[in-house]
């Protein structure tokens, strides 16, 4: 494989830092040994975290069964959901640099002789999991509060059924992050999809939405397939699914020495291949090329579960998942690679597609498929900092979007056509989403400095453009990034800015079927939003402080976990910034020097290439979408909401905008190569069976019949064919045994 | 006697609950006559708690009595709910109505002291340690039944059923007397264990193996096996269906009690050591032949019945056909795991039997045409979940227990029947016991759909809640066991387990010299082997 000679490139020049990284001779895998060496235990009370949310979940059951007509299960939502953040907070205060493991009851405790089969309901708590821990719960709790206005026209069973699946959600995510062993995770795993499918098929009479939750659930059955097949290759191999005893495991550490020295030939394909199949897994959950197709069509739930489940939260486990078991991913030949080209590809058709989209709750849809394709890159690229701090940049930013487009959504009536509205943010009351929105869009499409969304990206940015022959994909994702801006500032230059126009959508609720006006946001709705964006902002801050490890607070909370790796370019490239890394300053001249971008040093150079790409974009945008004046940059000639410059160059530009519009026809060539065959299969199996097999059955089930027809007369009901019968019966029995035990007898 | 005493006290109660229920049925005041059942279920009580504290005894199965008997106790008074408002119902009427209380015409007395009299028979079954015992104690478990048919209802049919039933009774009972007979000729006495002592030194004779197959072949009849099953439909349907749920529970009991105790005198032990032996060719051919025909039979012939009460009489045929296995099987290594005992399968099994056949039996007994008819058709059962929601359910779960369905406790007893007989190397019969359990998938399901899926439609008579709640209360907590008793499902298997302990009968002390014969034989044997 071509990609093959790419991750020795990627790894060989920490063959020669290795040695020198802490000035002693510590191998490569010194890290990971000397972190999973000590597991302490935990105190109980962090089991509230994860069973809290379950509480909710119980407790809205009971609601649903009582038939409660009041807001009492958002707020019991969102006080248990608030307790449990609290919890994770006093948990990441409280951690004091030691992994643990909190133990809640015995799940699988099998011995067999020398042998053993464990996966406990236990939970395994080290920096990766309480940076996790501290966004799900955070973000759950605001998305519940916002949920509570938002769903309020569904008070009653509906209203309950979206809560509990709310909590179930909840602890299932908690139960994937925090599980201390694989089966856990595959428990929470399953659990979010089950969360998933039950949200997005909330609106269970609409078929589209019902065909919505079937495709997200069987697109995910074969990610989850590969999951499950990695998960028992890796107990197959390692002898364990616990972390604590997979990652300090010796023959482990032995593989990511000999990964480092490039020599892969020394690790099993067995053990290789564990990866290759735990990545099909965090591609279906995460919506990656080829299995990212659900995800689009997942925006027919309810908009808070858009924002929590399918942008800030869920999607990212798999990004989690490769984080977590990044040991496994390093002593595999191929999987980095593929990872990191598979995230490119995906980021770059996905904002294709983004940028031809009209429903603007797809559009942010597809900008997540994209940027969890950067983060994938990522991860691929050696940077599970950036790929992490991407995730919690983006877990902000683009809840912050999703839930100002629902606010949209919800007060337009359900309307979310990007060329039916215009000038939201001058309507009375929807300044707040207006503002907001702003903040969410410069951060996605990461305005230099001003956004933590550009510090996340040009993480990864600056790590391709370094690595030796990833400089393709670097250009690669700043095209996509520019793309990015360009698209969301679409959206906002014409729904949020110039004449205000508004066609209401067609789901009227409540009394308003006749005389549509917009309703703004209420309290929760904009405290959350405010909230948000707040978050967002000060994300930036988290790129400064701590700057003793590399790249910040994110960096020093996965450098204390089993994601801990740095690539050797970033530890150049911390000697550049003149960070105060050891491993920089020792680091050997031999190795070379950090690679440049336009003969500057990786991150200014992005802030040069990326960041002036970014506010291209804004500015293509307003050219082509703004409105007239000053809205528009005094770039843009829209006057009207359905009207702009783009429409005669799409017009110009024969069948492409139709073919991204209709997204590549990817769905309709699956349904081609995979599902209209699979039908066909599956009809001739069905005639087949109904034929030659139900045939075969019916031939068995008719011969106890016949049976029965025959001996049936014997049943005449007549008391004297009984007594003879019964005493014939005797006779004949008899005269059998008696030539059986004769036989018998005469045999032995 | 002090010893037998011990273990008699619940038979005790129950004997003097059946004296004075004779009276207070009669009371000319209602509520004193409304008060029997009472009695009955104060005197069940009495005797399950009695039960729990009956000491072992020794004997070939010492520990036998207090978990038969509070099985027995139990079952009783889920079938006590069961009977209530069977009998009298036309004569409280006219009371209502105005007329004066004729004890005359009045059954309750007579019908509730003969069910405590058959339950009596059935306890004194499990603590049978004599021929003579065994066999009164079997026929006072039968005798009352056949009058209770025949007061059961007022039609004609349950008079003729109760005829049918008497006669064929009588003969089967004549059978296995003569059995009885055969066996005290071969061995001079009646004792049980002494019987199992004279076999066990002197192997089984001719006469005294005759005298046992046709002892098993006539109790066969109070379990309804092949050859002895033919009354079974006909007098399940002619009865009342409180009586026939108590007619599927009873006597099979007391049989299979019956039957445990005469095997054991000829011993699971004509086997190799270790594989937990194997009764005497002659039985075990004789009881797998049975078993094999048994269950086919009942489970052939129910799939072209609409009548419920006679898919529920050839199903009882068919239950019978899986318990014998368990019998086959035999009590596995002494101190083996529960899963190779095959005694300790087939108590736990009529204990689950007895649970899941009320259920079904409560079920139709609570629904009435309006003239008064029971619900007896396929028909009458369609919709029922719609239409009568608690007793639909509890038809569909203690029928997908029957059926032997996962989790529910059928199928629990069904696996320990599976696994004794695999642990005796009873392949070809096992087989036959899986190919039966899906021929008998067919009409439970039928009657699952019936009442699950069909729609209660038109029906030409459609049928009503009959005016006994406590026959509701008889199916629900039959129902909730199926379900909960899951739960507790350790302690009942491990007190089945300890119930089915068997001590075989040891050889007699005195050896008697070898004959010249055998002398000669043993030598030429080791000459043989040393060759």
């Amino acid at each position: 494989m071509m990609t093959a000679s790419l991750l020795n490139n990627l790894l060989a020049p920490l063959a020669m830092l290795a040695p020198g990284s802490s000035g002693s001779d510590e191998p490569a895998s010194a890290h990971l040994a000397h972190m999973t060496e000590h597991v302490g235990t935990g105190p109980k009370w962090i089991l509230l975290i994860v069973f809290l949310p379950l509480l909710g979940f119980v407790f809205n059951a009971i609601y649903a069964a009582s038939g409660n007509k009041s807001k009492l299960p958002a707020w019991t939502t969102i006080a248990l959901l608030a307790v449990a953040f609290l919890a994770t907070l006093s948990m990441f205060l409280s951690y004091d640099g030691t992994p643990y493991t909190v133990h809640a009851f015995d799940w699988f405790n099998l011995h067999y002789g020398e042998k053993s089969f464990v996966a406990n309901f236990s939970f395994y708590i080290d920096k990766l999991t309480i940076l996790w821990m501290l966004f799900v719960t955070g973000l759950a709790t605001l998305i519940a509060l916002y949920a509570s206005e938002y769903m309020s026209h569904d008070i009653g069973t509906g209203y309950c059924r979206f809560f509990s699946a709310f909590g179930l959600f909840v602890f299932s995510m908690s139960c994937l992050v925090m599980g201390d062993n694989m089966l856990m995770l595959y428990l929470g795993w399953e659990g979010v999809g089950l969360c998933s499918y039950l949200l997005i098929g909330y609106f269970y009479k609409k078929p589209s939405a019902v065909a919505a939750a079937k495709k997200a659930f069987i697109v995910n059955r074969i990610g989850d397939l590969g999951l499950a097949l990695g998960i028992y290759l890796t107990f197959v191999h390692f002898g364990t699914v616990e972390y604590a005893a997979l990652f300090s495991n010796e023959t482990l550490h032995h593989y990511i020495d000999a990964a480092v020295a490039g020599d892969f030939s020394a690790i099993p394909s067995e053990a290789q291949w564990i990866a290759m199949l735990l990545m099909v897994g965090a591609f279906g959950k995460s919506a990656q090329f080829p299995l990212y197709v659900w995800l689009p069509d997942a925006m027919e739930g309810p908009t808070p579960v858009s924002a929590l489940i399918h942008a800030a939260t869920m999607v990212t486990a798999g990004v989690y998942l490769i984080a977590r078991f990044y040991p496994l991913f390093l002593v595999s030949e191929n999987a980095l690679p593929i990872v990191a080209w598979i995230g490119t590809i995906t980021a770059l058709l996905a904002a294709t597609i983004g940028m031809a989209q009209f429903d603007i709750k797809r559009i942010m849809a597809y900008s997540t498929v994209s940027q969890l394709g950067y983060m994938f890159a990522g991860l691929g690229l050696l940077s599970t900092t950036g790929a992490a701090f991407h995730v919690l940049t983006h877990a902000f930013f683009k809840a912050l979007l999703f839930l100002a487009c629902g606010a949209v959504m919800h007060g337009f009536a359900g309307q979310l056509d990007l060329r039916k509205l215009s000038g939201v943010s001058w309507m009375k009351g929807w300044g707040i989403v207006g503002i907001t929105m702003l903040i969410g869009c410069m951060n996605l499409a990461g305005l230099p400095y001003i956004t933590s969304g550009f510090y996340s990206k040009d993480m990864i940015l600056a790590e391709a453009f370094v690595t030796p022959g990833y400089r393709l994909m670097g250009w690669v994702l700043v095209f996509t990034a520019i793309m990015t801006a360009y698209y969301t500032f679409r959206v906002f230059f014409r729904v949020f800015l110039g004449d205000q126009h508004a066609e209401p959508g067609e789901d009227f609720h409540g009394d308003d079927t006749n005389d549509f006006h917009p309703h703004a946001p209420g309290w929760a709705i904009n405290t959350v939003l405010i909230t948000l964006a707040a978050c967002s902002m000060l994300a930036i801050a988290l790129a400064w402080i701590d700057k003793s490890a590399y790249h910040g607070w994110v960096g020093s909370m996965v450098a204390d976990s089993t994601a801990s790796f740095h690539s050797p370019y970033a530890v150049s490239l911390a000697a550049a910034h003149g960070e105060g890394n050891p491993a920089a300053v020792a680091g050997p001249v031999g190795y070379g020097a950090p690679g440049k971008v336009l003969g500057m040093d990786p991150h200014g150079g992005m802030i040069v290439v990326s960041g002036l790409g970014a506010i291209f974009g804004v500015l293509v945008a307003a050219f082509f979408h703004g409105p007239k004046g000053w809205q528009g940059l005094f770039l843009g000639g829209r006057t009207q909401a359905d009207k702009c410059r783009m429409d005669a160059i799409a017009k110009r530009a024969g069948p492409i905008p139709r073919w991204a519009e209709n997204k590549w026809f990817v769905d309709e060539f699956y349904a081609m190569v995979f599902v209209t065959p699979l039908r066909v299969v599956s009809h001739i199996f069905h005639w087949i069976d109904k034929l030659l097999l139900d045939g075969l059955v019916n031939l068995f089930g008719f011969l106890p019949r016949v049976l029965a027809w025959i001996i049936r007369p014997s049943q005449s009901g007549v008391l004297q064919g009984y007594a003879v019968s019964m005493a014939g019966g005797l006779a004949v029995l008899l005269l059998v045994v008696i030539v059986i035990v004769l036989r018998a007898g005469g045999a032995a | 006697m002090t010893e037998k005493l011990a273990i008699l006290w619940p038979e005790i109660f129950l004997f003097i609950a059946t004296c004075l229920v004779m009276i207070t049925g009669q009371w000319p005041s209602r509520a004193i006559r409304q008060f029997t059942p009472w009695i009955c279920a104060v005197a069940l009580f009495a005797a399950f708690f009695a039960a729990l504290i009956s000491p072992t005894t020794s004997g070939m199965f010492p520990a036998i009595v207090p978990y038969a008997k509070m099985l027995i106790a139990g079952v009783g008074m889920l079938i006590l709910l069961l009977l209530s408002g069977t009998v009298d119902r036309e004569l409280e009427a006219e009371v209502d109505a105005g007329k004066p209380f004729s004890s005359l015409r009045s059954n309750r007395g007579e019908f509730y002291a003969f069910f405590m009299f058959s339950l009596t028979g059935l306890m004194l079954t499990a603590s049978a340690d004599d021929l003579i015992w065994l066999f009164l104690a079997l026929e006072l478990t039968s005798l009352p039944t056949y009058i209770m048919v025949a007061i059961s209802t007022e039609r004609k049919k349950s008079l003729e059923a109760a005829v049918k039933y008497f006669f064929l009774g009588a003969l089967g009972a004549a059978i296995f007397l003569y059995g009885f007979a055969l066996i005290y000729g071969a061995t001079g006495s009646t004792n049980l264990s002494e019987i199992a002592t004279v076999f066990a030194t002197d192997g089984v004779s001719t006469l005294g193996m005759i005298g046992l197959l046709i002892a098993i072949i006539g109790i066969s009849f109070k379990i309804a096996a092949v050859p002895m099953h033919f009354y079974t439909p006909d007098v399940y349907q002619g009865a009342a269906s409180p009586v026939a749920a108590m007619l599927a529970f009873v006597p099979k009991t007391a049989g299979f009690l019956a039957l445990m105790f005469i095997l054991g005198t000829a011993g699971w032990n004509d086997g190799f050591a270790g594989s937990g032996g194997h009764l005497p060719v002659a039985i075990e051919a004789t009881l797998w032949i049975m078993a094999a025909l048994t269950m086919t039979v009942g489970n052939v012939l129910a799939l072209l019945q609409t009548s419920i009460k006679r898919i529920l009489a050839y199903s009882s045929i068919a239950h019978s056909g899986y318990m014998l296995v368990g019998l086959i099987a035999g009590p596995g290594i002494i101190g083996g795991p529960f899963y190779q005992n095959g005694l300790a399968a087939v108590l736990f099994y009529l204990l689950t039997y007895g649970v899941m056949t009320v259920g079904v039996f409560a079920v139709l007994a609570s629904l009435e045409h309006r003239n008064g008819d029971e619900a007896d058709d396929m028909d009458d059962i369609r919709g029922l979940c719609k239409s009568h929601p608690v007793l639909g359910w509890t038809l569909v779960i203690c029928t997908f227990s029957m059926l032997g369905f996962p989790p529910l406790i059928g199928f629990l007893g069904k696996v320990g029947l599976f696994t004794s007989g695999m642990a005796a190397g009873q392949y070809a019969l096992i087989v036959i016991l899986g190919i039966n359990s899906a021929i008998a998938a067919c009409y439970y399901l039928r009657m699952i759909a019936a009442a699950y899926i069909d729609d209660p439609g038109k029906i030409s008579s459609p049928v009503f809640l009959a005016p006994f709640p406590m026959r509701r209360v008889a199916g629900v907590l039959s129902a909730f066991c199926v379900l909960f008793l899951l739960v507790f499902a350790q302690p009942l298997v491990n007190g089945a387990y300890h119930a089915a302990k068997y001590v075989p009968a040891a050889a007699d002390e005195i050896e008697e010299p070898y004959a010249d014969d055998q002398i000669i034989q043993k030598t030429q044997e080791e000459i043989a082997l040393i060759d």
